[in-house]
């Protein structure tokens, strides 16, 4: 019998020695500004449109407002201005 | 997303398809692993209208749950793998394949067989470098690792390096570290084939044997090129999380991914060589990743003066695809061969004039390298609106220069006898570490 020892090559990730917690989610969307975040790839401004109006349709008072930088990612300044303006975010990626 | 989160606000993408893995890994690398996302059965991208609606309808039940229910993933969990594995086999070589065996079943390897990283041969290694073994050489790309002296051995010893290759492999990790924003992780991640390419210069080249003649193919010629590109590919898999599926998306995938190291062949070059290009001295060893995204062999059939010689190249460099978007960040990587670099050279061209040169000659027409994007797209970049007011004809007629300036040609005198180019697309820039910091 031959015993093999062998070091493990993967190394430890930064993202989990410094992970964040997501933030609180609200009981309900009534009332919430909704931020609409398009990276500009084709069809993830349809997906979002729709799933803004369909927001607007189950729940009241609710404000949707459309970003996009042109580009993807999108650029900070967009992102920062969505996260100001709005309750919650919804975005399109993987596309 | 994460930004978002950040500031305290929900926030939650909607990911198509296969990104699931990814957008699990993306959390993970990006510090917030209990991310929430939506999943849709179909890339957007290329979906007809009604589709990317219905798909979208079907998902708003989970979009409105990761925006109003607290969830926790369980994702941020360290991984338990321990520090080191034991085999029991038959014999030694019998051990080796159950290493194997188990170790590409978790897609540590690129399926070729692996050497064992056993502890005195990592030691070994670390011996190749005047730095510890626990040293920080850089947080690498795309999911971020700790690129540990210790893990860079690890990964070099699965590849069968030697420890004087040590220095240029610990150089061209901390490299790609260095490419364009954040060690070019978006290139790498992309659904595109982006590969990087290493390109070592300098004394430590000759002294280690890297070709740089015939230095891409398979062989005993390159065997050290081909030894140091796979260690620096397993460590880009295993310490920059580079894994297919997760943060590797490629829609097919490149052999180049198999990463390719090559020497400049400064000996037969009528120039100074690409990392003096770069700052560092002639006597100093340095090495450069450039982000490659293709490769076309530009031939020429008889040229023997620079102005034919440099044409050839000009209107071979003329395919691929292009960026209309406001950082226009195309490229090209020349690998030229002696054989068009000493004529050229010979007639007194310097290399900033051969790119002068070939940047004022590559020219297409506009129509042509837009055609692959609807004119409509969002990210076509504000300078490029003006387009909208033309006909297909009239864009079809207008010509410009394939790239934006003639800093964004690169020339690297590689290859044996024959007016044979090999041309690349790249992006983001090339990175230049020098290696001497690393030697034993």
């Amino acid at each position: 019998m031959y015993l093999l020892e062998a070091l493990n090559p993967v190394g430890q990730q930064r993202g989990l020695m410094n992970s964040l917690p997501i933030s609180p989610r609200p009981a309900t969307l009534d009332g919430k500004t909704v931020g609409l975040l398009w990276s500009g790839t084709h069809g993830g401004d349809l997906a979002l449109n729709r799933a803004g109006e369909m927001i607007s349709e189950r729940f009241a008072n609710v404000t949707t407002r459309f970003y996009t930088g042109g580009n993807y990612p999108a650029p900070p300044p967009i992102v920062r201005q969505a996260a100001a303006e709005c309750d919650v975010v919804i975005g399109a990626t993987a596309d | 997303m994460i930004e978002i989160e950040k500031t305290g606000k929900p926030a939650i993408p909607i990911v198509s398809g296969r990104f699931e893995e990814d957008a699990i890994a993306s959390s993970r690398a990006f510090a917030m692993p209990d991310l929430q996302f939506v999943i849709v059965p179909r890339i957007y991208r290329n979906l007809a209208p009604e589709l990317c609606v219905s798909q979208t309808e079907a998902a708003i039940d989970g979009i409105i749950e990761a925006l109003t229910v607290n969830l926790a993933s369980g994702r941020g969990e360290r991984d338990s793998a321990a520090a080191i594995e034991r085999f029991e086999g038959e014999d030694r070589w019998d051990a080796i394949l159950k290493m194997n065996e188990q170790w590409l079943a978790r897609d540590w390897g690129d399926s070729l067989v692996l050497h064992p990283p056993t502890p005195e041969a990592v030691s070994a290694l670390v011996k190749g470098t005047g730095l510890d073994r626990d040293d920080l050489v850089c947080d690498m790309p795309p999911g971020f690792g700790l690129a540990t002296v210790e893990k860079i051995a690890v990964n070099a010893a699965m590849a069968g390096a030697k420890p004087e290759h040590m220095p240029v492999i610990i150089a061209a990790v901390k490299a790609l570290s260095e490419v364009g924003s954040h060690g070019g992780k978006s290139l790498l991640m992309s659904t595109s084939p982006h590969a990087p390419m290493l390109v070592v210069n300098g004394p430590i080249a000759r002294e280690i044997g890297i070709n740089p003649r015939s230095a891409l193919g398979p062989g005993r010629d390159n065997q050290v090129n081909i030894t140091i590109g796979r260690a620096f590919s397993l460590c880009l898999r295993n310490i920059g999380y580079w894994y297919p599926g997760q943060m590797d998306m490629d829609t097919i995938g490149t052999t180049r991914k198999f990463v390719h190291c090559v020497a400049e062949n400064e000996e037969m070059s009528p120039w100074q060589p690409f990392h003096v290009d770069q700052g560092f001295g002639a006597d100093e060893s340095a090495v450069s990743v450039f982000i490659t995204d293709g490769e076309l062999d530009v031939q020429d059939q008889g040229n023997t003066d620079a102005e034919g010689l440099l044409k050839t190249i000009a209107y071979g460099c003329e395919f691929g695809t292009y960026g209309m978007g406001a950082a226009h960040g195309a490229e090209r990587l020349i690998f030229m061969p002696p054989d068009v670099a000493r004529p050229v050279g010979g007639e007194g061209f310097s290399k900033r004039e051969a790119k002068q040169f070939i940047h004022y000659n590559a020219k297409r027409s506009l129509g042509k390298m837009i055609q692959y994007m609807p004119i409509d797209d969002a990210r076509v970049g504000r300078q490029w609106q003006w387009l909208k007011g033309l006909t297909e004809q009239e864009r079809l007629e207008v010509e410009v220069p394939l790239l934006e300036s003639a800093d964004r040609w690169y020339i690297v005198v590689v290859g044996a006898d024959r007016a044979k180019t090999l041309v690349m697309p790249t992006g983001e820039g090339a990175a230049t570490v020098g290696v001497d910091q690393y030697r034993a």
